[in-house]
């Protein structure tokens, strides 16, 4: 199986191999043997070539996010058809603005219709009692405005639209 | 004041605070009584304490806030004592005079000092009259903008909007220039109301790059007072501490000294009894600013106890208890340098983002100096509807290079799955050059935000491998499903997944 892994902004072409905890894995072109063992719960051990490593997994998005000793990193993944060629990264389309966690609405900056700036503040959101504002992720029209003052929201929801 | 021990004592919090008083009772021979939300049912404070009743629904104006409901339960439990933790009604007079008509002991202050020191602008006016050097700024509450404006003109630009009712860095606004003046009055009041019921807000003339040290004192019903030194709290963001140190590299044996004098008049001054904490701004050229004086326990309160080896929640209980101080100025000495991080669940690569959720996997650190009062366990749910705060990490060494080794060491052995803290933020701090040289203010965390990350080997081909074989086992399984499955290392992992994400949902 093949995917596209985004980390960082970074793209890498990885294909996986093999079964059991043991995995042949080629990362742009470079293989290396991986053997991988779940410990009693939570962490999963890696091991590459001599390398030992402990990783939270959890599902994020499209792929996981992996938490390592003092980091983490968002891994993006796409399964790919063999012999694709790597996509190009899409910048254009409208814009989505999404909560980035549950919260509330406390206020609603902008209206329908109107213009605005990449980076002004659309919806201020509070959660663990702390006011958010969030921008608009770019420049244009917003389409639509979902966000209602008072009203509680969910990681993910979508709050507006800009275009 | 009589004298005799507690059998039974109520923590009127939540979290790690109550968590932390909860052992002290322990200690002490006290039986504890929790306090809790719908939200916190299986919280670790509700688990560890003797007893544990409800007060109410998630919001902690419901709940936590409601006066009645905490006194009910001290009635139905039989408490004879409450600890106010910090935050919710710690710094409520209402509440301790409510205790106080009840014939339950706040363990803290008499309920008109919390009024006299928690309003900021009274508190300002006593420390004037105690001798105690204060920011600029007025010395009454603000009416209106006009009145700001011309307040603000006369101190000059940059001037501090606080909450008069305010702590906790909640309500208050840096004001760079006039133009800013009406949206920040507007947020300020906004926040002070939601965090504290009063919108009322003053204005300080802002110290420009000033460091934050605090003193600590205790004070007993006999007259009797002491400091325990200071405690460094530069290290923060949105003026929320986030790294705190004792001794300060800053302070110098004069300055400790002569804050620690400062500190006891103004508690002789205004009678104070139990353990409080005065605020300083320290500028560039060492001059200290009374802030502000909290009347309750600080987040912060284990590096003092680790550098002096007080336990300040115990001496809070026997002062409650009418106990003379065991101890007199000449008893104290600091020993050795101690490191705070506080372990917010919060996303430090989103702006600092709250990050509420299940904590699926958890390993705390251990081994020589260090110490992690948590309040979270394995599995437990990080509930939107509180203060971020989910563990205080601390390590002593003998000297400071050896705490900052120390505290490295225990943040890479400090893993947390599920929800995003700040840990891998406190990395970079305790990393970066001007903070190992003591060197820093209050802009720190803000210049440390500002500049990109500067870590070279970052582990992007292992997470990438790591994500792309738990994918590569899901979809595999997903496609086989028909058929028995094969054993394979990663069906543990989905099905607690499956069986989290359902719990999840009913919430």
């Amino acid at each position: 199986m093949i995917f596209d892994a985004t980390v960082l902004g970074r793209t890498l072409r990885v294909e996986v191999r093999g079964s059991d905890g043991h995995y042949s894995v080629n990362v742009d072109g470079e293989t290396h043997e991986v053997s991988v063992s779940d410990v009693a719960h939570g962490f999963t051990r890696l091991r590459i070539g001599a390398h030992g490593h402990e990783l939270g997994l959890e599902r994020e998005g499209s792929g996981y996010r992996v938490s390592f000793p003092g980091d983490s990193l968002s891994v993006e993944l796409a399964e790919v058809a063999r012999g694709s060629a790597v996509p190009a990264r899409r910048d254009h389309g409208p814009a989505r603005l999404t909560a980035p966690m549950p919260g509330r609405i406390v206020r609603v900056l902008s209206e329908v219709g109107a213009d605005v700036v990449a980076g002004q503040g659309l919806v201020v959101i509070e959660a663990m009692k702390m006011e958010n504002e969030l921008r608009a992720p770019r420049g244009g029209r917003l389409l639509e405005l979902l966000a209602r003052e008072g009203q509680a929201v969910e990681a993910g929801a979508l709050l507006a639209v800009v275009a | 004041m009589s004298k005799h021990s507690f059998r039974k004592l109520l923590v009127a919090n939540r979290g790690e605070i109550a968590v932390r008083v909860i052992r002290a009772c322990r200690e002490m021979g006290i039986r504890s009584v929790a306090v809790f939300s719908e939200a916190d049912a299986e919280a670790l404070h509700v688990r560890l304490a003797d007893e544990a009743l409800p007060i109410g629904p998630a919001a902690s104006r419901e709940s936590y806030l409601r006066i009645d409901r905490v006194l009910e339960a001290a009635r139905t439990s039989g408490a004879e004592a409450i600890h106010p933790g910090y935050g919710f009604l710690a710094e409520n007079a209402a509440f301790a005079r409510a205790c106080e008509d009840a014939g339950i002991v706040f363990v803290g202050p008499r309920s008109a000092t919390i009024e006299l020191m928690g309003e900021k602008t009274s508190a300002r006016r006593e420390a004037v009259a105690a001798g105690v050097p204060v920011v600029p700024g007025t010395l009454e509450k603000a009416a209106h903008l006009d009145q700001l404006a011309r307040d603000a003109a006369r101190l000059g630009y940059p001037v501090m909007l606080k909450a008069a009712a305010g702590g906790g860095g909640k309500g208050l606004r840096l004001v760079a220039s006039p133009d800013e003046l009406e949206a920040a009055l507007a947020r300020a009041r906004s926040e002070a109301q939601g965090a504290f019921g009063d919108e009322s807000v003053y204005l300080e003339k802002a110290i420009v790059r000033p460091r934050h040290v605090e003193i600590q004192v205790l004070a007993d019903h006999h007259g009797h007072a002491v400091h325990l030194f200071e405690r460094e709290c530069s290290i923060q963001r949105r003026h929320q501490k986030l790294v705190e140190e004792s001794p300060s590299p800053l302070v110098t044996p004069e300055l400790r000294e002569r804050m620690g004098a400062l500190a006891l008049s103004l508690v002789a001054r205004v009678g104070y009894v139990n353990a409080g904490t005065l605020e300083f701004l320290v500028d560039a050229e060492r001059k200290p600013y009374f802030l502000e004086m909290n009347t309750r326990l600080q987040v912060e309160h284990p590096v003092t106890e680790m550098t002096t080896g007080v336990d300040l929640v115990k001496l809070q209980i026997r002062i409650a208890q009418g106990e003379a101080l065991p101890l007199g100025q000449a008893d104290l000495a600091q020993h050795g340098h101690a490191i705070e991080c506080r372990v917010y669940a919060e996303d430090p690569e989103a702006g600092f983002l709250p990050s509420p959720g299940r904590i699926t996997a958890l390993r705390v650190p251990g081994g020589p100096g260090v110490r992690d009062d948590s309040g979270v366990y394995e599995g437990a749910e990080v509930p939107i509807h509180y203060d971020p705060l989910i563990s205080k990490l601390v390590a002593w060494a003998e000297t400071r290079e050896g705490a900052i080794s120390r505290m490295r060491r225990a943040i890479a052995e400090y893993r947390v799955v599920g929800i995003r803290t700040t840990l891998p933020f406190f990395d970079r701090v305790l990393r970066d050059p001007g903070f190992v040289a003591g060197d820093f203010d209050t802009s720190f965390v803000a210049t440390l935000v500002a500049r990109a990350d500067e870590r070279s080997e970052r582990p992007v081909e292992v997470a990438a491998i790591a994500a792309t074989i738990r994918a590569f086992e899901e979809r595999r399984r997903s496609r086989t499903r028909a058929a028995a499955p094969a054993p394979s290392a990663w069906r543990a992992a989905g099905r607690r997944e499956a069986h989290s994400a359902r719990i999840g949902s009913r919430g």
